[in-house]
């Protein structure tokens, strides 16, 4: 999550749920937390009857809405405008936390001559570079381009400092613009910039809760960004009550980014290593990535160990610790890119593994027909879902005569998977916390886990590799595949959770498997020597030497529930807690004291466990030419980064900007950007294709908003929900939530039948007619928001419309996500014409896929 | 004891009311529900409820549950009424009060739903069979093994809650509501729907703490500006109050709550008066028309 | 949305009873009346054969009855369970022992009646049997009467705001209407009894008088269902036939026409009451109007 990690050093959230407790002000926005997270959202409920002001902004008036003090409408999109023109609120009415700001914040940092803002670009940056699409960031670097030693001036006078920049970027972000923008009146606004203003200071916190109705958008990253330079500029980062809780997704999501299911990052964040980038050694690779001061500098330490924990004794020093056996990264291989490979029939086979793209996934209309251009799909799940049954009589594709099952050649294996209660092993939290989960019920049948799957693929993978002396399959051979089965043969969980943890790797230091030694504390004990091995550094000391497995553990003690599983990194709490201490080491104040400087002992203690150098104390100036983390002085909470500071200006490590700007969405229902000459995101990606259009801005043909969400009773693409009737009948239908509004302008009742149609497709939902949704004032006119659930998919016994035929493909420049969450689309009263003769009405309805 | 509390709080540890024999309740507050409906769902997972037959898509804001029945033991209820709650903002909805240009008020209020487990039950009173019984920690419990569905405990309840569940189900034919989870109670448990309530808006406990913490959140309320905030829990009629009490803001009526419940069997004196004098009338008047002729 | 409560739903639920209990509380209440005009022509010496088409009445409608009532079960098969315990609080429990108990009457005094006739046994035993005979049809009656009125306690006292707002009434209509039907059905039987005419008109009179008091004694909302919508019609309509209609035509000596109206508008009020009972369990309006003290 590039949003949270440029800002702060990490890519996770900075608090726990149970810290919302502690919080004076909760602004939940691009989250529904009551619906999709509502046992966390007890911890705000409980805020809450602490007397804190709950806060929801959101196109919906949702449960979450219902629970919340003040409700806030807005225009899907509009976000980075209203949290820019809180930022403009705060340091045009001089109301930040001043001395955290100095102190823990790059704001006095000095930029580059060459440096041009958004505001004197009409929305672009200095080092746009046209033909490529790209941005050359340069410039964006601080002046003397020493990120670890940056030039400061800390009276934030002078005209090149962040700060400074930062009230000129943001100048523009007036109430009257937000209102323009995102349809949100002044007198809300005051609102909420008052509740969190008041929330905020040594003696209060104020905290933030986002998902994906933040980052499922062309801009998701940036509109992030400013919600961190907001809470910077507060001074809530790092301190009880405060931060930024990222709600992750699926139970385990936060753990499938820290060791990543993602195409271009390894284990612990660090960078898959690029073709052509001069990263063919480790050395070269290392040149690229690491940082001189700073946390980073034990990049060595813990790439060197990753090799060990992959390829054991076959990486050595002499063979460059197997780098070379690593995949490089040679073009995009996000979702979207290789399902338009496969759409082209560039792709031959697809493990589909505890994801249903054919319903949750955008333009899923393509993406079906694109199934159909495979030799072979494995597909592993639970139920017979979507994918499983593309070619069927009844799939939409197949009854709209546009695949014939004669014709597809693709063999489709459906394998039984084994539920999340069925197997043993571990979920990673959105809190970065590891909770080890046992196995309940054996599962039925033939289904096995997941993890037996890969076990036994790549044991027979490894057979077939013996076998062979292709130099191709050394990486195969050279593998060290050495886990112990269960009676079943299943892997061995907690094995593989040492090797995670890391061990030594000389195996006569004794320990508890054959081939290793003695298991490490942490990640501290890493070394670049090769005498270590550890799967995932952040991970490090969950299963110590001391044998005990602490994502197992369930005592919790304290108020941020330590005892209970284990946070990464080395079971810290409130990451950057270091910044809840005044600079000299005191707390703020008593109310919200969490970590500080013990002068007796000599080191850091608190209610935490210090996410700071134990023993470094708070007045350390670091000696000239000191590197590592002694180039820190003893304020520097922000660890990660090369300066130690907060990042309200990222230099680097952006793909659109040092600084969040509002762009429209790629589909808006404005003909321009209230704001800037520059409409949209310039670095997004398109994906723009025959069969993946966009609406030009402003095309009467679809006037209204769309955006996307979740219903508590259902899960995602609902193979977890539908196929189960007690969740099925609480939630029995599509619907599509209109005001009352718009239902009038259409003519249509609650309840009846109507059709939602963009260029990518149409389908039909129940008309859901409520003051729950309200019409937007944007610029002058009216503009009308609907908002759908995307549960719905054609396959299992409750059946819908896939609200993502809706969907374009299209890529956030940072992590190429979707924008899901706005866009624009037509609300036709009635039924869709059904079968054979969708396409036809599409045709004529829509004809010219008006390309913009 | 707060939200949130974990084992410590009466919803999440073990208890022994039952060994103890203490009358216990629930006090469900609709200010802290979030709608989730982990309640319904816990419910029949825990007691292997089926599904209702029919799952049709109702309209009615999120409720698709429509009532609760022999197959629904508790139902979440979804109100969106033009009305203020308390000092909420609800966008363009809510800013009346600091004078700003606004729309009529909205709130949008969630309530779980379940048998009353009453004082005077009537469903008990009228089961010819004595399968309805009352068990140590006060609550109402059918005996399905002993129900025979003569139906007459379905009219009999003046809140609307058990019925006859209907063929196809499993059980088809006898009378089902909520047990109060009488087998989790009676092991120190925790009944299901109250384990399940993430934000606690389900409190279970023995019934007189319940009945003051019920009347204090009402003072807390009214406080904060929720000045419609009133506890639901009829002991001024002959039902006697409930062991399942509930806040309700505003009226009941909109709630499908029945403001002056009656227990049936109130009127059995006067019933029986008419009908025993009109069997000795009868009586008379057929001898005295047979001797007189 | 300003549907009535929430979302125009239920606030009680209305009754699952289907089309037997109606028969039942029609067959019921005549055969139970049937056993009390059995007693006082027995006890008046009339025409023994009225008596024993009385009591046989009686006894064929404890059978049918009972039948009707186990077929209206959930579990027909628990049947029994109903004698399982007594309480005198559920008007079920009394009407299902009051049931059994007539039928244990009433066939005591069919044997008897069939013994001490046709198969005339020996003169020493006689006596003694008359006596049994006497005692069973006493308690027949007794019974039988209970019986023809309980049922307007069965739904007078439940939650149904168009049933217990009549929780009064109903059984003195029940039980007019058990006594007129039981008339009724023994002159169709071809028995002409002055008797038999009066107690019909008395009958037919007392409905009469509770169709005009249902009239004028309003409730609203409450008890809508009882002039409203199908239920209303079949009420009024059933009203008309066994009071004003009937009476008329007894006085106007028209025994058999009298006779079968009667008995026509007797079971179509049982339906209408039945009818009446779901529309008014149905109606939110209706529970919240009788609470207002409708
Ligand atoms: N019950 C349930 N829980 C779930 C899931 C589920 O499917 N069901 N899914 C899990 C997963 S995978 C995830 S990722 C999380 C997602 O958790 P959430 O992000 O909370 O879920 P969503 O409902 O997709 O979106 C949240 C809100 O964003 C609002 N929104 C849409 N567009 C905008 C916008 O432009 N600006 C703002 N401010 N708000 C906007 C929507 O109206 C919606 O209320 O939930 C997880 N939890
Ligand atoms: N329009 C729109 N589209 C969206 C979103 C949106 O907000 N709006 N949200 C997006 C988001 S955030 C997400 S995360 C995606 C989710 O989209 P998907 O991940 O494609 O949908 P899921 O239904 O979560 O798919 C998970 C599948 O894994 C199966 N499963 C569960 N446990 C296991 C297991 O242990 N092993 C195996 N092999 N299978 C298992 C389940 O049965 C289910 O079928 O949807 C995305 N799509
Ligand atoms: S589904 Fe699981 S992870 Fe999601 S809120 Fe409920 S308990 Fe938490
Ligand atoms: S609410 Fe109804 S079902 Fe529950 S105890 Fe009271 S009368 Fe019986
Ligand atoms: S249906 Fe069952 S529980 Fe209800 S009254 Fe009849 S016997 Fe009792
Ligand atoms: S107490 Fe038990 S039976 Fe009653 S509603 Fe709760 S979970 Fe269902
Ligand atoms: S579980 Fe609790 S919060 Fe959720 S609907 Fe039921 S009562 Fe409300
Ligand atoms: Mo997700």
């Amino acid at each position: 999550m590039p949003g949270l990690g440029t800002s702060f050093g990490r890519g996770g959230a900075t608090t726990a749920q149970q810290d919302l407790a502690n919080a004076d002000c909760v602004l939940i926005q691009g989250s529904s937390m009551a619906e999709a997270h509502p046992v966390g959202f007890r911890w705000v409920t409980k805020a809450r009857e602490r007397g804190a002001t709950v806060i929801h902004v959101d196109p919906r008036f949702s449960r979450t809405s219902a629970m919340s003090d003040l409700w806030v409408p807005i225009r899907a999109g509009g976000d980075i405008a209203f949290l820019g023109g809180l930022v403009r609120h705060v340091i045009e009415n001089d109301l930040a936390f001043r001395e955290y700001v100095v102190h823990y914040t790059n704001a006095p940092v000095i930029l580059k001559e060459e440096y041009a803002d958004a505001e004197d670009l009409e929305g672009l940056f200095s080092g746009w570079d046209a033909e490529k699409g790209k941005y050359d960031p340069a410039s964006w670097r601080y002046e003397g381009d020493d990120l670890g030693r940056p030039r400061k001036d800390p009276s934030l006078e002078h005209p090149r400092c962040v700060y400074r920049v930062l009230e000129r970027h943001f100048a523009r972000y007036t109430p009257e613009m937000v209102e323009r923008v995102a349809g949100i009146p002044p007198a809300l606004f005051h609102r909420v910039a008052d509740a969190l203003v008041e929330a905020s200071g040594p003696e209060r916190t104020a905290a933030i809760c986002y998902a994906v109705g933040w980052t499922q958008h062309s801009k998701g990253v940036q509109i992030i960004r400013t919600a961190a330079i907001l809470q910077m500029l507060l001074g809530n980062v790092g301190r009880p009550g405060g931060g930024i809780l990222a709600l992750r997704g699926h139970a385990s999501i936060q753990g499938s980014t820290d060791i990543p299911t993602l195409y271009d990052i390894l284990p612990g964040y660090m960078p898959m290593p690029k073709a052509g980038a001069g990263e063919e050694t480790l050395a070269g690779w290392l040149d690229n990535h690491r940082k001189e001061t700073g946390w980073w500098c034990h990049l060595e330490a813990y790439a060197v160990s990753l090799m060990k924990a992959y390829y054991g004794a076959a990486a050595t020093a002499e063979n460059d610790w197997g780098w070379a056996w690593l995949p490089r990264v040679t073009r995009d291989h996000s979702h979207f890119s290789y399902w338009t490979e496969m759409a082209d029939g560039r792709m031959e086979g697809l493990f589909c593994i505890g994801q249903n793209p054919s319903v949750g996934a955008q333009n899923a209309r393509l993406e079906r027909r694109a199934l159909a251009k495979l030799k072979w799909l494995v597909v592993r799940d639970m139920v017979e879902i979507e994918p499983a049954v593309f070619w069927h009589p009844d799939a939409p594709e197949v009854r709209r005569g546009e695949l014939v099952p004669e014709e597809i050649d693709t063999e489709v294996f459906l394998l039984p998977a084994a539920g999340h209660v069925e197997k043993e092993g571990a979920f990673t939290n959105t809190q970065r916390m590891l909770q080890w989960r046992e196995k309940a019920v054996d599962p039925p049948g033939d289904a096995r886990s997941d993890a037996w799957f890969v076990h036994q693929l790549a044991l027979r993978l490894k057979a077939k590799a013996e076998a062979s002396d292709d130099p191709l399959d050394e990486p195969l051979r050279a593998l060290d595949w050495w886990y112990p089965e269960t009676p079943e043969g299943e892997p061995e969980m907690e094995a593989v959770l040492a090797e995670i943890n890391g061990w030594r790797t000389d195996p006569d230091e004794g320990g508890d498997a054959p081939h290793h030694g003695a298991r490490v504390e942490g990640f501290g004990e890493l070394a670049a020597d090769g005498s270590t091995a550890c799967g995932c550094w952040i991970y490090s000391g969950v299963y110590g030497p001391d044998g005990v497995n602490r994502a197992r553990k369930r005592d919790p003690s304290g108020p941020y529930g330590h005892g209970w599983g284990f946070a990464w990194p080395s079971d810290r709490r409130i990451l950057y807690n270091r910044a809840s201490a005044r600079p000299d080491g005191r707390p703020w104040s008593e109310r919200k004291a969490l970590v500080w400087w013990d002068e007796e002992e000599g080191r850091w203690t608190g209610h935490d466990v210090p996410d700071f150098p134990a023993e470094k104390p708070p007045g350390f100036e670091p000696p000239e030419g000191a590197t590592g983390m002694d180039a820190h002085p003893g304020d520097a909470p922000f660890v990660m980064h090369e300066d130690g500071l907060g990042r309200l200006f990222v230099p680097a490590g952006l793909e659109d900007g040092p600084l969040p700007t509002h762009y429209e969405p790629l589909e808006s229902p404005g003909r321009r950007n209230p704001l800037y000459r520059q409409r949209e995101n310039p670095a997004a990606r398109w994906f723009r294709r025959p069969d993946n259009p966009f609406a030009a801005p402003g095309d009467p043909r679809f006037p209204h908003v769309l955006t996307t969400y979740r219903l508590t009773e259902h899960h995602t693409a609902g193979g977890m929900s539908r196929t189960l009737s007690h969740l099925s009948e609480l939630q029995p239908e599509l619907f599509v939530e209109i005001s009352p509004e718009l239902a009038d302008e259409l003519g249509v009742d609650h309840g009846a039948w109507v059709t939602v149609a963009t260029l990518r497709g149409a389908i039909e939902a129940r008309a859901m007619v409520s003051r729950r949704m309200r019409p937007l004032t944007l610029d002058g006119r009216t503009v009308h928001q609907v908002a759908m659930p995307f549960h719905w998919g054609p396959a299992g016994p409750n059946r819908g419309d896939v609200v993502n035929d809706l969907i374009p493909l299209s890529g956030e420049p940072n992590v190429t996500i979707h924008e899901s969450k706005a866009l624009t689309c037509a609300v036709i009263p009635g039924r869709r014409p059904a079968d054979r003769e969708y396409l036809a009405w599409m045709e004529e309805t829509f004809g010219d896929a008006g390309e913009s | 004891m707060a939200i949130g509390d974990g084992p410590a709080g009466t919803n999440q540890g073990e208890h022994d009311y039952a060994e103890r024999g203490v009358t216990v309740g629930f006090f469900t507050d609709p200010t802290v529900c979030i709608g989730c409906k982990a309640c319904e769902v816990a419910c029949k997972e825990w007691n292997g409820v089926p599904a209702e037959e029919d799952d049709t898509w109702t309209g009615d804001s999120y409720d698709n549950t429509g009532a609760l029945g022999a197959s629904t033991w508790r139902h979440v209820k979804f109100l969106e009424q033009p009305e203020r709650l308390g000092r909420q903002v609800a966008g363009p909805m809510g800013l009346a009060e600091a004078g700003e240009e606004a729309e009529d008020p909205f709130r949008w209020v969630f309530l779980s739903d379940v048998c009353k487990h009453c004082e005077h039950a009537g469903c008990l009173e009228a089961c010819p069979t004595g399968s309805i019984v009352r068990t140590p920690t006060g609550a109402v419990y059918v005996q399905d093994d002993v129900c025979n569905g003569c139906g007459y405990c379905v009219v009999s309840c003046p809140f609307g809650v058990i019925d006859r569940r209907p063929e196809p189900l499993p059980g088809a034919g006898g009378a089902f509501k909520c047990t109060f989870c009488w087998d989790r109670q009676s092991s120190g448990r925790v009944p299901a729907c109250a384990k399940a309530c993430p934000t606690e808006s389900i409190r279970f406990g023995p019934l007189d703490e319940l009945r003051e913490e019920a009347a204090g959140r009402v003072g807390e309320l009214h406080a904060r500006g929720v000045e419609d905030a009133a506890v639901y829990d009829p002991r001024d009629t002959s039902v006697g109050g409930t062991h399942a009490i509930s806040l309700l803001l505003g009226d009941p009526e909109p709630w499908g709550q029945p403001p002056r419940p009656e227990v049936p069997t109130v009127r059995l004196a006067a019933a029986w008066t008419s009908a025993i004098a009109t069997a000795a009338a009868a009586i008379a008047a057929t001898f005295a028309a047979f001797l007189l002729a | 949305m300003t549907a009535p409560g929430y979302f125009g739903r239920p606030v009680v639920k209305p009754p699952v009873w289907t089309w037997e209990v109606p028969l039942y509380f029609f067959v019921g209440g005549m055969a139970g009346m049937a056993a009390v005009v059995a007693a006082a022509a027995y006890l008046a010496a009339a025409d023994p054969g009225l008596v024993r088409a009385a009591v046989w009445l009686a006894v064929g409608g404890s059978a049918v009855s009972t039948v009707l009532l186990v077929m209206d079960l959930g579990r027909p098969a628990r049947f029994l369970n109903m004698l399982r315990v007594f309480k005198w609080r559920s008007p079920m429990s009394v009407g299902a022992w009051t049931l059994s108990a007539f039928g244990a009457h009433a066939g005591a005094a069919a044997l008897l009646l069939e013994w001490i006739g046709p198969a005339a046994p020996p003169a020493e035993v006689v006596p003694f049997l008359r006596v049994l005979l006497w005692l069973a049809l006493a308690g027949a009656a007794v019974y039988g009467a209970v019986l023809a009125t309980y049922t307007g306690v069965l739904i007078g006292a439940t939650v149904i705001p168009a049933w217990f707002s009549r929780h009064r009434g109903l059984p003195l209509h029940f039980g007019a209407a058990g006594l007129g039907s039981a008339a009724a059905a023994l002159v169709l039987l071809g028995f002409d009894e002055p008797a038999l005419v009066a107690l019909g008109a008395a009958a037919a009179a007392v409905e009469t008088g509770f169709g005009a008091w249902i009239e004028a004694r309003r409730h609203g909302a409450a008890d809508r269902a009882l002039r409203e919508g199908r239920s209303g019609w079949m009420l009024r309509s059933s009203g008309a036939l066994a009071g004003p209609a009937a009476l008329v035509l007894w006085l106007a000596g028209a025994a058999p026409w009298a006779a079968g109206v009667f008995l026509a508008g007797a079971l179509l009020g049982r339906y209408g009451w039945m009818e009446a009972g779901r529309a008014s369990g149905r109606d939110p309006e209706a529970t919240f109007a009788a609470q207002q003290g409708g």
